[in-house]
């Protein structure tokens, strides 16, 4: 079994995710961990397959396209590493920052967690409220890596906030099992 | 009494709806003592029903104590044919399972939650819980109906991969 990581964007309508599939379907292919969602109007998926070693990803992607015609898709396939890399230790957190849209949020934000040794899992942002007054939210998950201070990342976090004019917050979201 | 193991999906006990426990016989007795010895023996686990060891029966144990999130709490306990006689305050934490490896998920938690059950002695027992111990028990009540926390999580944003698994 090789593994493939497959993309696609397009317009949101019904079907684009049973055209998609379809193909892999027909090329033996095997979905692993998946992720799709609606980006400004626009269905994004994002997709890790299985399948077979003979598969050609360039084949594939052409065969994707082909068969979503009336979808107009933006694809591609890659072939990515059969392994599965060890996941960060340490703990997981949350963190949330809103506030006027202005250019840089992100990368500021993401930079300073670089810096710190703070690993993102998954980052969502959205443009809330009205066009007029848009607010920008953005929530990250994750990991603090063991001897990461939460009260000096957070400290790091306001501080960053205060000089991009937003609000932000770090709190725990360790899961509790029962 | 032995330690069981905890079944995992897709085994299909764990999702279908527990009978009643009949009567307090040696094998209902049996079954609290192996709930029992499981939690006690699963680092970090704070509850475990039934069907989670293979036995289709409502019964379930918990136990909270010295749970940072914990305020009510009522020490090591098993109830048999747990009834939720009134529940109210959602609240919304992440979840785990030790019988769902590999993800968590949000979930909304009755905060307050009055309970009744009957007791290996026999005993008919009302519980009123609150905080975690409440999530802990309605977490242990949905087992008996076939439910886990992926049945109930608060969108398909909610679920997240455990890096973990303890």
């Amino acid at each position: 079994m090789a593994h493939f990581a497959l993309t696609a964007v397009g317009k949101d309508r019904p079907g684009i995710v049973a055209a998609v599939t379809g193909v892999l379907v027909e090329h033996q292919c095997n979905l692993e961990d998946t992720s799709m969602s609606i980006l400004r109007g626009h269905f994004a998926m994002m997709l890790v397959v299985a399948g077979p070693d003979v598969l050609n990803p360039a084949a594939l992607e052409d065969a994707v396209v082909q068969s979503t015609g009336a979808y107009d898709l933006v694809v591609a396939v890659r072939r990515i590493d059969d392994d599965v890399p060890d996941s960060p230790e340490g703990d997981a957190w949350t963190v949330a920052v809103y506030g006027a849209d202005r250019p840089g949020i992100v990368h500021q934000v993401t930079a300073l967690l670089a810096d710190a040794g703070v690993n993102v899992t998954d980052l969502t942002t959205r443009v809330i409220g009205d066009a007029a007054r848009p607010v920008y939210a953005m929530v990250l998950e994750v990991t603090l890596p063991p001897g990461v201070a939460p009260d000096e990342v957070a400290a790091r976090l306001d501080a960053e906030a205060a000089s991009l004019g937003v609000e932000c917050s770090l709190h725990p979201s360790e899961a509790d099992i029962l | 009494m032995p330690v069981r193991p905890v079944l995992r999906l897709p085994e299909p006990v764990l999702k279908r709806v527990a009978e009643p426990v009949k009567e307090i016989d040696e094998e209902a007795l049996a079954l609290a003592q192996d709930l029992l010895d499981t939690m006690r023996a699963s680092p970090a686990c704070v509850g475990l029903a039934a069907p989670q060891i293979g036995v289709g029966l409502r019964a379930f144990s918990v136990n909270v104590t010295g749970h940072k999130k914990a305020e009510s709490c009522h020490g090591e306990f098993v109830l048999f044919n747990p009834e939720v006689l009134l529940a109210h305050g959602p609240l919304v934490a992440r979840e785990g399972c030790m019988s769902v490896p590999d993800l968590t998920g949000d979930v909304a938690r009755a905060g307050r939650l009055v309970v009744r059950g009957l007791t290996p002695e026999g005993a008919e027992r009302v519980l009123q819980v609150d905080a975690f111990e409440a999530r802990a028990v309605q977490h242990e009540i949905d087992h008996l109906d076939g439910l886990l926390f992926l049945d109930r999580v608060t969108s398909a944003d909610a679920v997240f991969k455990r890096r973990v698994y303890r």
